[in-house]
């Protein structure tokens, strides 16, 4: 194989790959181009069919590994929609009572009902979108603490707690809150 | 193994080959096991995308080997089963035998 072929074939694969393997991968390939004893054209050409057919599922491979921004996007679109769920159910319920108390305690569980269903999604897309989403629901708690709310203490400290709470238990139950990562060793 | 998570078909067949490859399993061997029993083509990415999926779910690990010459200095890249593989593998033959359970009759037919 030629050393123009083989930096060629690097650049593109550093692209698609972590460059440990793409090393390990270009190196299978320049193997089993060696044990090909057809001839060198042959296996020329065997090397970029393989080297093309498997660039749609690396590059697949790829956006599903650098999935930040999805991860994101799943985490604030989460958000949003907990939100708008927490709104519509906090307006019909609290137009049952006139107690100030009763009305902050059915805000409480309409976030704690949004929440969770919406920890469940995330997490069913993306693990890291449910992680986001706590995190998000947290420190827009403290931010609302920190700015002096008008609402009172006990509704700041159990929204703090119960918010990520109920994202995790949403995103428990999806099976999907934690992902194992992948173990390397070098020999 | 988690919820609804069964073992793609590709995935199987690359946990199989992996297993029969023993401390002998890296990228090419595994395809080239794969073309050789199964008589289907495959690429090598392909090979790559499914061990690195069951590597993030830790159903098999990796460890790099010493650089050699036939592969222009670069290292290989082995990989063998978790026990949490073994049993996923496990379960997705099982499901697909008792399926499969009373059915030969039907395929001789067909």
């Amino acid at each position: 194989m030629s050393p123009s072929t083989i930096a060629l074939s690097q650049r593109i694969l550093a692209r698609l790959m972590p460059p440990a393997q793409a090393e390990a991968l270009l190196g299978d390939l320049l193997e089993e181009c060696r044990l090909r004893v057809e001839s060198p054209a042959s296996a020329t050409r065997w090397y970029w069919m393989q080297l093309v057919s498997s660039m749609p599922v690396l590059l697949w491979t790829s956006l599903r590994r650098g999935a930040w921004l999805i991860t994101i996007v799943t985490a604030v679109a989460s958000y949003i929609a907990a939100a708008a769920i927490e709104l519509a159910l906090g307006y019909s319920l609290t137009r049952m009572t006139t107690s100030e108390s009763v009305r902050l305690v059915i805000v409480l569980l309409a976030n704690v009902a949004a929440l969770a269903p919406c920890g469940y999604v995330a997490a069913s897309i993306r693990p890291g979108a449910a992680r986001l989403l706590a995190f998000l629901m947290f420190a827009t708690t403290c931010l609302m603490l920190a700015t002096g709310s008008r609402a009172p203490l006990w509704f700041g400290g159990s929204l703090l707690i119960l918010g990520p709470l109920a994202t995790i238990a949403g995103a428990a139950l999806s099976g999907r809150w934690r992902t194992r990562k992948p173990s390397s060793r070098r020999a | 193994m988690p919820r609804g998570d069964f073992l793609g078909s590709l995935e199987q067949i690359v946990m199989l080959a992996v297993m029969r490859l023993g401390t002998n399993a890296y990228g090419m061997t595994v395809r080239r096991e794969i073309e050789e029993r199964t008589g289907r083509e495959i690429s090598i990415g392909a090979v790559y995308a499914t061990l690195e999926r069951l590597e993030a779910k830790g159903y098999v690990s990796s460890f790099t080997g010493e650089p050699t010459a036939e592969r222009g200095g670069r290292a290989k890249r082995h990989f063998e089963i978790e026990a949490a593989g073994h049993e996923a593998l496990s379960a997705s033959q099982n499901a697909l035998k008792n399926m499969s359970e009373g059915l030969s009759r039907r395929w001789k037919r067909a």
